[in-house]
């Protein structure tokens, strides 16, 4: 079970060059049609400096750079009975080919809760507030961990 | 590429966006979306894995997969570039086959640091009525579309 007293852990930073590549593969895996993932000209045609980052885009570095693994077991979290319980973004910039981000995954909050059934479950959530290469804040996002017992 | 996209002046408080349905989810779409995201849990790519995990029918979608499902939808109804928050719950397991129907309507409409914010529930269901995903959105539209 996760180990509460872990809260506001920090880890090392995520750090993370986008490519125009994966903004396109993604929205492809997703199924998105929309030209702007695609074509820098629908992009720009619809106001973007570029092709830009899909809303749900920010899971790439987080899955990508490998560090999940390691904040599961230093939090002493049991991998094979966490699920995600929650995910929000708030947006402060575009995201677009090029940048570079990074973001520093914090530990916020770390309870245990008994569900109505009355099995007891640890929720952790997650903080990475990610900036560009201009030191521009880009975007939060926000993780709900959630550990069955 | 010109789109109809509502404006702050037409979406008022109870406005009903049009549904936008998904799928079926296929197996091959979550090989794919395992590549493009980087989450390789065996959980949604092997079916003797997720079995082996308690999962009768085998594996089960991403739920960043729905949720891009859902972003999708959004973003068909707000340009993507007037978002300013998108939160879910995940709140079922997604299996191939199911085909999913995006909802959502305007839950409040605001001015907040000079600009005129929408804000949205959104659900995510199956064929079926179950519920997959709940959540919100909040955007910042112009006056005019």
């Amino acid at each position: 079970m996760a180990d509460l007293s872990k809260v506001g852990t920090e880890f090392s930073p995520i750090i993370w060059e986008v490519e125009r590549g994966k903004i396109s593969e993604l929205a492809k895996a997703i199924g998105d049609p929309n030209p702007i993932y695609q074509d820098r000209r629908a992009a720009t045609g619809d106001g973007y400096k570029d092709t830009p980052a899909s809303p749900t885009f920010l899971t790439v570095p987080m899955m990508w750079c490998g560090k999940m693994p390691e904040m599961i077991s230093s939090l002493k979290i049991n991998f094979m009975m966490v699920l995600h319980g929650e995910e929000e973004y708030e947006y402060y910039r575009e995201i677009y080919p090029g940048d570079v981000i990074t973001g520093t995954p914090k530990v916020v909050k770390m309870e245990e809760k008994t569900s109505k059934s009355g099995s007891k479950m640890d929720m952790i959530s997650l903080e990475i507030l990610y900036t560009n290469q201009n030191g521009e804040k880009v975007a939060k996002a926000r993780s709900l961990l959630v550990e069955r017992k | 590429m010109a789109k109809e996209e509502g404006s702050f002046k037409d979406m008022n408080v109870g406005f009903v966006m049009p549904d936008v349905v998904k799928g079926p989810v296929q197996k091959m779409q979550l090989v794919m979306y395992a590549g493009a995201s980087g989450d390789f849990n065996p959980l949604h790519t092997d079916d003797d894995f997720a079995k082996a995990v308690g999962m009768k029918d085998g594996v089960i979608a991403h739920g960043m997969l729905i949720m891009g499902f859902v972003g999708q939808a959004v973003t068909t109804w707000v340009p993507k570039k007037s978002l300013r928050k998108f939160g879910v719950r995940f709140a079922g397991m997604t299996k191939p086959g199911n085909t999913i129907t995006i909802s959502g309507s305007v839950t409040d409409k605001r001015v907040e640091n000079g600009e005129d914010i929408i804000t949205c529930s959104v659900v995510a269901k199956d064929e079926t009525g179950d519920v997959k995903v709940t959540g919100s959105f909040s955007a910042a539209l112009p006056l005019k579309g």
